[in-house]
């Protein structure tokens, strides 16, 4: 049994303080690392220790592998917990970490490497008898190469880098004389992007729902599946809206799909927790897409349906306990949904929105849940993610959650920066998201409604002109001051008073 | 005192009528409201008009004379036209149209790649400057079809918004 009393997390934002509070619950001494632009940051306020490892650029701090190694033995750290994003998928620092002696809260740089390269994750999944989507077996050389694959699966074919991620190094092939012109471009891009041009070529699924399943497992060979997420509500190939359960799959699919999530993490002997995405297609095949080796941005509303506190967990693996849980009493309770809080212009192609925040109003209520990090009179960095929260809700059946979500977004209220709290609030009024019939391309098959002007009301325009004209008469008066709400006439008596006197 | 305001792209004179506490009568054009309005010192404002209410936050970036203010389902932009501000609207608009000669950042962020040199020919639409900011790039094009006059910052360069990055002849 390892002995976990001080973690070091090796993050920052809403996804270090969601860890800092499992810490807490658990008696676990928190310990927060920071760069030059996060001096400020609530991460470092909400910790019990914090140190500085480097400059604003990830590649200066929060990616620096020996910074964060040299800090967790400095401040004695039993373990590191390193979030998602940075670090948290890099083998060389698992590794690090277990040559000095710290206990890493993650996957073993042996599975990180496996799931990491997306060819030797397909051929490992195709070995363990797991549904693959069909395509080449191994990097695709030469042009007669891709046309066998486009003559074993049929058109169109996608062709993708093996390195891959956040949609570079991709190519869709319609036409069977434009392979080699698509062989060439998704190269050099994959070349550019990650160094490595190796890429291989799969039948591209049309019209795909991304279904991905929850995996937990200890060291004693227990694995067990806490069902599934729906993610196909995505731009820019980032998520935007996750629920739980899908309104897409079947019992017996959901099953089958868990069964699947399960042999694939034994395949590669994981531990802690993980997650196994999958394409469904409209005749609801499923096929092994890739697997995430650490904790999900979208964990949140697993934890809500099933009751289970995710991170706890994985320190509790990390730790060398034995899983408790047992795969028969698992159950779905609800319905959980997530919206994704990004600083963000929606109405300008996604357009980051760094700033300041001058205000926030949380949504508070029954089943609701913020993991957020922004405060009032925070400026949100320009060097990391947009993501400045996370509302997740509950309801005893979908409907219930969907209209508690509008409820929350409602109440949501962020000031300072643009966010993409009323594009959320459109999905979530969208008729496609309401009757659950939606996929991949949901955001763009409801482009016209989502981003559809509003209409001008006069009228609400001469109300927002008149509390305009009155503040600026306060500001003509000098009143400065107070949170509380006052009428407007016994402040002026007041102005003059203090002009006066 | 009437006030003119630019909401959006309308510009209309808000009058104050007659007051009772918080009860007011404003003129916002030739339309009279009757409301009752209560606020905090820092711009949250709740409006009540014929039993509707109104939640409204308002935040004035710095400058005394302009506003964002958000409802529940929108954004406006606002701006008090007084004599001050019309003085320096038509100076300005005197001598040179702004946007059209210059390229400046709309958001805070950092210089990853400058396209161009100064003395450079450009076409309207080519890009001359790629700028990243919350891990996505962008890049900036060319308002106009010109020569590069001046540019005023590096590659690697931390910007802000609204900056004057490039000059165009």
């Amino acid at each position: 049994m390892n002995k976990i009393n001080k973690i070091l997390i090796a993050n920052r934002g809403e996804i270090a303080i969601r860890i800092m509070r499992t810490c807490r619950e658990m008696g676990i001494h928190t310990v927060a690392v920071y760069s030059d632009a996060d001096r400020m940051s609530l991460h470092v306020r909400y910790a019990q220790e914090a140190y500085y490892i480097g400059k604003a650029p990830a590649s200066e701090s929060y990616l620096d592998i020996e910074k964060m190694i040299q800090t967790a033995k400095q401040c004695k750290a039993d373990a590191i917990h390193p979030g998602y994003g940075f670090l948290s998928e890099n083998a060389a620092f698992s590794r690090r970490c277990q040559e000095e002696g710290i206990i890493f809260i993650g996957a073993s740089p042996e599975a990180i490497e496996t799931m990491g390269d997306k060819i030797t994750a397909r051929e490992t999944m195709i070995k363990a008898g797991i549904p693959v989507v069909p395509g080449t077996q191994k990097y695709v050389v030469t042009e007669e190469e891709a046309l066998e694959v486009i003559d074993r699966v049929g058109l169109p074919v996608m062709i993708k880098a093996s390195a891959g991620g956040g949609g570079k190094g991709m190519r869709l092939v319609t036409a069977r004389d434009k392979i080699l012109q698509g062989l060439r471009a998704a190269r050099s891009e994959a070349k550019e992007a990650f160094g490595d041009d190796s890429v291989y070529i799969e039948k591209y699924i049309s019209s795909p729902h991304h279904i991905e399943i929850q995996i937990l497992a200890d060291s004693y060979g227990n694995t067990i599946q806490l069902f599934e997420r729906e993610c196909s509500i995505q731009r820019r190939h980032q998520k935007m809206v996750e629920e739980t359960p899908s309104p897409f799959i079947s019992d017996t699919l959901r099953e089958k799909m868990g069964t699947c999530a399960v042999q694939a993490a034994r395949a590669v002997n994981y531990e802690g927790a993980g997650t196994i995405e999958f394409l469904v297609d409209e005749n609801h095949n499923f096929y092994f897409l890739e697997m995430n080796t650490r904790l999900q941005v979208e964990h949140p509303i697993t934890e809500r349906v099933t009751g289970i506190d995710l991170v706890k967990q994985q320190i509790r693996v990390a730790r060398g306990n034995k899983l408790t849980l047992r795969q028969e009493d698992l159950t779905q309770n609800g319905s959980a949904i997530e919206c994704r809080i990004y600083a963000e212009d929606s109405d300008n192609n996604f357009m980051p929105s760094p700033g300041k925040v001058s205000k926030i109003t949380q949504p508070m209520g029954l089943g609701v849940r913020s993991d957020g990090y922004v405060y009032e009179g925070y400026e949100i960095p320009v060097h990391y993610d947009p993501l400045i929260s996370k509302l997740i809700v509950w309801g005893e059946t979908r409907a219930e959650a969907i209209a508690r979500m509008q409820r929350a977004l409602y109440e949501y209220k962020i000031i300072g920066v643009k966010t993409s709290i009323k594009f959320l609030e459109k999905i979530m009024r969208c008729k496609d998201f309401i009757r659950g019939t939606y996929d991949t391309h949901f955001i763009e098959n409801n482009r016209s409604v989502l981003l559809a002007d509003e209409k001008i009301n006069r009228k609400v325009e001469d109300i927002v002109m008149m509390a305009t004209y009155i503040d600026y008469l306060n500001k003509l008066h000098k009143i400065y001051n107070a949170k509380e709400f006052t009428p407007v006439q016994s402040r002026w008596k007041k102005a003059n008073y203090l002009n006066h006197f | 005192m009437a006030v003119e305001i630019k909401i959006n792209k309308r510009k209309t004179t808000v009058d104050l009528v007659s007051q009772q506490g918080n009860l007011l009568e404003i003129k916002v054009g030739d339309k009279l409201y009757k409301i009752d309005i209560m606020h905090t010192g820092d711009g949250t404002f709740s409006i009540l008009e014929n039993g509707h209410s109104y939640d409204i936050e308002l935040t004035s970036n710095g400058h005394p004379k302009k506003y964002t203010a958000y409802t529940l389902y929108n954004t406006y932009e606002l701006e008090i036209i007084d004599a001050e501000s019309q003085y320096i609207m038509n100076r300005h608009s005197g001598v040179f149209d702004n946007d059209e000669h210059t390229i400046s950042s709309p958001m805070p962020g950092k210089v990853v790649k400058i396209l161009v040199s100064e003395g450079d020919v450009i076409k309207k639409g080519e890009p001359a400057i790629i700028i990243s900011a919350m891990k996505m790039e962008s890049e900036y094009k060319s308002p106009k079809d010109g020569i590069i006059k001046k540019i005023y910052i590096n590659e690697g360069d931390t910007i802000e918004g609204n900056q004057l990055l490039i000059e165009l002849e």
